[in-house]
């Protein structure tokens, strides 16, 4: 028996001892970047404070992310000859309840307990992955995120980790490429295409050196779908590069990651150091000829840095700036050499597709969009989170019965980011896959879908994306930076009630122009939100344009304060927290807000509905048309 | 080679045959088929930033850039489609509302031209009709020809401030379209790295690092940039309002010994401005500041001396030629030939040179023929020519594995030799370089040996293996350095030494000289010259030189034996009766006598005067030709008529001896005298291929009182430090004197 | 006392692809990437000031002053930008009176704006130094500034 063949075997008896075997109970912590934003690290230290003072025998694993964002932290306990339960939006105050009761006694409290993992009935709690966010979800790329310690290899290579590799690793290049194909897997980047054909390009491509890049420079604002991946479950996506560094026949694999994610980047390092340790990384790996090394490079922060040859412009010292095609990177990439640049959950799904194979991968999803598809639901939902589900899955399902519903009353859906479409209510039952989003207008993009209420403007969100586009933008070509400049500005102008209808054709106009003239990707897409926007949601911009009127109550200049005399009760927190002195008023009366003086930030708003004493009495409304 | 194979591709329903490797901009325009672009050039990397040369091609999605899409057998590409034209004018607007454009919409447009005279400072702050481009805007001609008459964008005037600060050419990036080409042409044909795009976006600019000025970056002032910019962002200070030239002339510059193909720019009887020509197959279109702006300003000085003048006790009167012609030929007729000196500048032209030596030979009967480079050298004259003519030809160092140059900087001359040795470096040679300062090549180098004159003669030894007695406990840190090099110069077959101007500032260059011709004889090793007297060669093959007859040092055979010359007994510091001096203007350092002829377009800025002045006409007044450091013949081309009663050398020459000795030279024109010369030397001036030099051996003794080392760093031509008339050069030596205090080499 | 600027760049090959991690490493010790270092860093890997300053002046990561004590870093992804990430910025802008992308004279914030955290999950986010604060409001974030000294 081999040396990795041993250290499997211990790793599976290690494993035992936290899952079904354990003999002290074991506490799982979900610690990825959004567990800590929302005080994983204090529930830790909270956890083995408990756990020191009242001399328990328990282990605390740190796990990634496992996808309801919204009931962070997640604390899970697994007692002995029980189920692990998962208790959620877990505070300093209710930490030492939970640890008491299941800790010190062994019964889960169940009221707040959120889920149970047990197949059978466990006191009242009902299974984890029968709630309504996780039951319609298929787990493959997902499948260890929240389970296992990210940093711990041992735990990655019990739950089948690396298999899919040593499976590839007997077969050829060829037939590694060929069950890719079959398998039907397209780039999870956001075009969609096919990834073996990508590969097969750059294996017959002329070249000693060839480079495999994981492109983990999510730049899409509202899209963490990578971040919590690599975060949760890091060993997946390096196995994915081994499958491919090795089906294309490239020497050298590089992360190129966003310097934003310091946590990502620090597993990613642990992780690559013990594939070192256990001959998974360097020079004729598991004996079997085939060398590959890995390195991390840290983006600077540059969006456009996401499109190919911007990317190798980046890695290569550069300026991020996109270079035209021909020669595509599979031919003439890094250094001139054949270059595959695949995204993170396209590497993250390889090891599953290699070590299940073709056939049971293409089971999931439909005719040409197989497999499933990660994204990150957020925005004015009431589950925002991490889900995982098949392609072809509706818009209606991922948002009524996943994400729970909207806040409000539902207005649009972003897919794609700044290079996607806003899509209405009428898309609802689009089938979420690559060729039905784009006939909509919008493209399927790396997974970030961004949900709008009544609350959100539609003006104002195209004027978001164009002028982060703008920003964003290298400034090489005319289009690009010229023309989303010219798109800006009139979106700005319109938000402010200064649009006149004409706007609505040069924004067509300027749209068209920089979707055929652009040079690189980031350009082509940019005009998608403003042109759906205009296609499914023109009322809203002729309601700015002639109304000088923001429905949503979003556009600053079209918008005041007042406070509903009737429902205040005078106790002055408005008046505290106004910096321009525009509320006054004695205690015990209704308060005047002297519109001259607003500006609107909102401090009075906010603290009447949640601490003052009156609740509400200060709305928001549209304001009258100006003449 | 076996010839490429040409592909097939349809161009607008045209089926035609190219050269494969093209882009289909570059297919189309050897068809004649126009593509409107801006950012793309030739000789430039493609770019494809612009948009404007959209075009749709068969199986390619979307508007390919011709610029960058590769041709490809059986491609069918259509350049001027309806969507095409609509959306080549969509990004034309976009373009240009980043650009003022009242040049090209302005409804007054037509008729501005009458108002030039009141609008022009208006206009040059508004970007309107009197850009300083205007009329020679590629801009212009690209909406012309796109035929866009109308924008409706607002305009984003960016607001820079110009940029003045800097020597030669000015800087207004509101017009700037950031094309690139400048950026592309510092970068990746100078090998400079001055320009850069900064930040990214909307607010992309163009520019060194931080906010320095040019000059601090590093700047060379080739002028590069300016000549690739197709708007009216680049401009020379000089001429940027002259408007468009009426003809370009081709002509060798004399500056130097490279001798790079300048265009004149002329209009009437003016320089404009001087272009460089990248179809150049000696410079490759790579001149330096010299070339690129020093000349206008220099040859229309205000300075030049317009007529013949005579001394009087109240200062120069103005005479006409034949007084002054026959007043030279009285002093000089009957001079004894010892008594006679005629000092000549090696920047005159082959003719110039050899009707001054025929003079003195022919019509005074006397070989005290001097140089102001006797003065520079002394005793080391006689192995400095001889390292000269045993020199190169440049395009050594395109196939080098190694070179090691010594004491030379190619930020503001020898452009060509720095570019192609930069060139080499980033293929894989290895490059070393000795010089008592940072140079512009250390960047690219193995290694910067930086260190005092005193030492270079042991380092070379050590490091060319031409002896290393007694040098290694010099450097006891770089110990490892030096055996690394000795390592991989021995290893290496194809070896370049670059002898720069600095090496004429080492006390032993002497001793340097010979461990260089030493290790060029045992083989392995070329030598390049850069050095700064222009036309050495043309003046060595001319016999403008004591002891060295006219054709003697033409090596027709390769197998001569060598030229013995000597001057021992050549005294430059006896006094003379008449001392007649062309192109020298350094005139204190001369002997006494007792009549001084100054023959020159700038006054000298010597202490002496002389008796008479007589106006000569410069390189681009006159034509004839030089020979340049590899040997070639090279043309000087007259573009403009010289100034005022100016007159070419060889015709003062031919006119004073003919009033002395009627018959002996007789020339009418510069043809007659170049037919003279080719009695001697067979073919020319049109040989094509490099003149072989044989080597000379001469005899020398050290000039009494010391070997002078001029004030180094100081450009100059005929005498004259360019600083003295153009303007910028004055920036440019505070510049060399600021890097390298006095260490740059002599001149 | 920072390293040594030699310390630093040791570390690195002497190739152009170094340039990026080069500066990210100068950056991470110094707060900034300062004239000096630039000199520094061109005659170590070969590349001319002005290029060098062209490819760090691109990438939003570097900046060429010295920071202040403490960065704010105001989320402003779509996610947080719909849940109100703008007003923070706006009020921070105010209350600070710096413009975004500078530094307060009293050199006690940086104030800037990042494209996402990847937290949106949890928008509006803003991130004080290392920390990310979640679910933020105006007025939670008044309270928060007092912290930081």
């Amino acid at each position: 028996m081999n040396k990795l063949e041993k250290r499997i075997e211990t790793a599976k008896k290690k494993w035992e001892t936290l899952d079904e075997g354990n003999k002290e109970p074991v506490i799982y912590v979900g610690a990825a970047s959004c567990g800590r934003a929302a005080g994983a690290l204090d529930l830790i230290a909270g956890i083995n404070n408990f756990i020191n003072e009242n001399n328990i025998k328990a282990r605390v694993v740190e796990v990634g992310c496992i996808g309801p964002c919204y009931l962070e932290p997640l604390v899970d306990i697994r007692f002995p000859g029980q189920p692990r339960v998962s208790y959620n939006n877990v505070t300093v105050k209710t930490l030492p309840m939970i640890l008491k009761s299941h800790l010190m006694e062994g019964v889960p409290h169940a009221k707040l307990a959120l889920g149970h993992f047990g197949t059978n009935t466990f006191y009242d709690i009902p299974r984890f992955f029968d709630l309504p966010m996780l039951k319609p979800q298929v787990r493959i790329v997902l499948r260890n995120c929240g389970f296992i310690d990210p940093e711990d290899i041992d735990q990655y290579l019990a739950l089948d980790g690396y298999q899919g590799f040593l499976k590839a690793l007997k077969a050829s290049p060829e037939d590694v490429i060929g069950v890719v194909r079959q398998a039907g897997l397209r780039g999870r980047g956001g075009a969609g295409f096919p990834t073996f054909k990508k590969w097969t390009v750059c294996r017959a491509a002329p070249g000693e050196k060839k480079y495999l890049i994981c492109n983990a420079d999510e730049g899409d604002p509202g899209a963490f779908m990578n971040r919590s991946l690599i975060e949760s479950d890091p060993h997946a996506v390096l196995e994915g590069m081994l499958i491919a560094g090795y089906a294309i026949g490239a020497q050298k694999g590089i992360v190129y990651i966003r310097a934003e994610y310091p946590l990502a980047i620090e597993r990613l390092k642990t992780a690559i150091h013990k594939m070192k340790e256990y001959g998974l990384l360097g020079k004729n790996i598991q004996g079997s000829g085939f060398s590959f090394d890995i390195k991390i490079k840290e983006g600077a922060g540059a969006f456009v840095c996401g499109e190919e040859t911007a990317l190798i412009g980046s890695i290569e010292g550069k300026r991020g700036m996109p270079r035209s095609r021909p020669p595509f990177p599979a031919i003439s990439g890094l250094f001139g050499s054949p270059t595959i640049i695949n995204n993170v959950e396209t590497l993250g799904t390889l090891p599953n597709i290699l070590r299940n194979g073709a056939e049971w991968y293409s089971k999931f999803g439909k005719e040409g969009n197989r497999g499933t598809k990660t994204f990150s639901l957020v925005g004015k939902i009431r589950r925002p989170g991490l889900i995982e589900v098949q392609l072809g899955t509706t818009l209606r399902e991922i948002i009524f019965e996943i994400g729970g519903g909207v806040q409000k009353t539902f207005k649009a859906i972003q897919t794609g980011g700044p290079s996607g479409g806003c899509l209405s209510e009428e898309f609802l039952d689009l089938p979420v896959d690559y060729e039905s989003l784009a006939s909509a207008g919008s493209i399927m993009g790396s997974g970030g879908l961004i949900i709008m209420d009544e609350d959100t403007c539609i003006v104002d969100v195209a004027k978001y994306f164009l002028d982060f586009t703008q920003k964003e933008s290298c400034g090489k070509c005319v289009p690009c930076r010229v023309g989303t400049r010219h798109m800006v500005e009139i979106l700005d102008r319109i938000t402010h009630g200064e649009g006149n209808p004409e706007d609505l054709l040069a924004l067509r106009t300027l749209g068209d122009t920089i979707k055929k003239g652009a040079l690189c990707g980031l350009g082509q897409t940019a005009p998608n939100p403003v042109l759906t926007t205009l296609r499914y949601f023109r009322n809203e911009y002729l309601e700015h344009i002639k109304d000088q009127r923001c429905r949503a109550t979003v556009c600053k200049d079209l918008i005041e304060y007042r406070v509903i005399k009737e429902k205040c009760t005078g106790c002055q927190s408005c008046v505290r927290a106004c910096p321009t002195g525009a509320i006054s008023g004695p205690r015990s009366e209704p308060h005047n807000l002297d519109v001259s003086k607003c500006i609107k930030c909102r401090s009075c708003y906010e603290i009447c509905r949640f601490d003052a004493i009156a609740g509400d009495a200060i709305v928001i409304r549209t304001a009258e048309k100006r003449s | 080679m076996t010839k490429e194979k040409k592909l097939s591709i349809t161009i607008d329903n045209r089926t035609v045959e190219v050269r494969p490797h093209l882009t289909i901009l570059e297919a189309a325009r050897t068809h004649n088929i126009y593509i409107p672009s801006l950012c793309a050039m030739e000789h430039l990397p493609s770019y494809g930033a612009c948009r404007l040369c959209v075009v749709e091609v068969d199986g390619l999605r979307g508007f390919p850039t011709s610029c960058t899409t590769p041709v490809e057998d059986g491609m069918v590409i259509r350049t001027d489609t309806g969507e095409i034209r609509t959306l080549r004018q969509e990004v034309l607007k976009l373009l240009l509302s980043e650009h003022p454009a009242s040049c090209l919409f302005c409804t007054e447009q037509d008729e501005c031209k009458d108002y030039q005279g009141t609008i022009r400072k208006a206009g040059v702050i508004t970007g309107c009709r009197y850009c300083p481009n205007d009329t020679r805007c590629e801009l212009q001609q690209v909406t012309e020809r796109i035929g866009l008459t109308e924008t409706s964008y607002p305009v984003y005037y960016r607001n820079f401030p110009v940029e003045k600060n800097d020597p030669f050419y000015d800087r207004d990036y509101n017009l700037c379209i950031l094309c690139g080409r400048c950026v592309r042409v510092c970068n990746s044909v100078r090998l400079n790295g001055t320009l850069s795009f900064k930040q990214r976006g909307k607010i992309t600019t163009v520019g060194p690092a931080f906010d320095r000025t040019h000059l601090e970056a590093g700047c060379e002032f080739c002028g590069a940039c300016v000549t690739v910019c197709p708007t009216g962002a680049l401009s020379t200070k000089t001429s940027k309002w002259y408007g468009k030239p009426d003809k370009e002339v081709a002509t060798t510059c004399v500056y130097c010994p490279v001798g790079c193909t300048l265009k004149l720019q002329v209009r009437k009887s003016e320089v404009l401005d001087v272009l460089p020509d990248y179809n150049s197959a000696l410079d490759h279109g790579f001149i330096c500041v010299k070339g690129r702006f020093a000349v206008p300003e220099y040859v229309h000085s205000s300075f030049r001396i317009p007529v013949p003048q005579r001394i009087t006790p109240l200062g120069y009167n103005d005479i006409s030629w034949d007084e002054a012609i026959a007043e030279a030929a009285e002093r000089l007729a009957g001079v004894k030939p010892d008594s006679f000196l005629m000092m000549v500048s090696p920047q005159l032209t082959n003719e110039d040179l050899f009707v001054a030596q025929q003079f003195a030979r022919q019509i005074i009967g006397s070989d005290q023929i001097g140089s102001p480079l006797l003065y520079d050298l002394g005793a080391d004259t006689g192995p400095f020519v001889n390292l000269v003519s045993q020199s190169s030809a440049f395009d050594v160092i395109d196939d080098a594995e190694a070179v090691l140059a010594i004491g030379f900087d190619s930020t503001y001359d020898y452009a060509p030799i720095g570019i192609g040795t930069k060139k080499a470096a980033q293929r894989g040679a290895v490059l070393v370089t000795i010089n008592s300062c940072d140079t512009n090549l250390d960047m690219l180098s193995e290694m910067a040996f930086t260190c005092g004159t005193e030492k270079w003669s042991a380092l070379v030894g050590l490091l060319t293996g031409a002896s290393a007695q007694g040098a290694a406990p010099l450097f006891p840190t770089w110990k490892k350095d030096i055996a690394g090099i000795q390592g991989i110069f021995k290893k290496s077959t194809r070896k370049v030494i670059i002898a720069g101007p600095g090496l004429l500032a080492a006390p032993q260059r002497t001793e340097i000289i010979e461990k260089l011709l030493k290790v060029k004889e045992k083989g392995g090793w070329d030598i390049i010259v850069a050095h700064p007297y222009s036309n050495l060669k043309g003046m060595l093959a001319m016999g403008a030189f004591h002891g060295i007859k006219t054709g003697a040092i033409i090596n027709e055979n390769g197998q001569a034996e060598g030229v013995k010359g000597d001057l021992s007994k050549f005294d430059l510091t006896k006094g003379c009766t008449v001392i007649y001096a062309v192109g020298v203007s350094d005139l204190d350092s001369l002997p006494d006598c007792d009549y001084l002829i100054y023959q020159n377009a700038l006054p000298s800025e010597s202490q002496r005067r002389p008796d008479l002045l007589l106006p000569a006409a410069l390189f681009t007044e006159s034509s004839g030709t030089v020979i340049n450091g590899e040997g070639r013949i090279l043309p000087v081309n007259k573009a403009v008529e010289p100034y005022r009663s100016a007159k070419p050398d060889w015709w003062i020459l031919n006119a004073i001896g003919e009033r002395i000795k009627k018959g002996v030279m007789k020339y009418a024109q510069v043809q007659s005298v170049q037919k003279e010369i080719a009695k001697t030397i067979k073919g020319f001036p049109g040989v094509k291929k490099r003149l072989e030099f044989s080597r000379i051996d001469v005899k020398m003794k050290t000039p009494k009182g010391a070997p002078k080392m001029r004030k180094q760093g100081q450009f100059n031509y005929r005498g004259i430090p360019l600083e003295a008339v153009v303007k910028g050069m004055k920036a440019i030596e505070e510049r060399i004197e600021l890097i390298s205090g006095s260490n740059r080499g002599a001149i | 006392m920072p390293k040594k600027i030699d310390a630093i760049l040791t570390q690195y090959g002497r190739k152009q692809d170094e340039l990026i991690p080069v500066l990210q490493g100068v950056q991470k010790e110094y707060g900034y990437i300062s004239p000096d270092s630039v000199s520094m860093i061109s005659r170590y890997l070969r590349i001319s000031e002005n290029q060098i300053f062209g490819v760090s002046s691109f990438y939003a990561q570097f900046r060429f002053t010295e920071p202040g004590r403490h960065s704010i870093k105001v989320c402003l992804g779509t996610a947080c930008h719909v849940q109100g990430g703008a007003t923070l910025l706006d009020m921070l802008e105010r209350g600070l009176a710096v413009e975004c992308g500078e530094t307060t004279p009293d050199k006690r914030f940086d104030l800037e704006r990042v494209a996402c955290l990847g937290c949106c999950a949890l928008s509006p986010v803003v991130q004080m130094d290392q920390d990310i604060y979640s679910r933020m409001t105006v007025n939670k974030l008044t309270e928060l500034l007092k912290i930081y000294e």
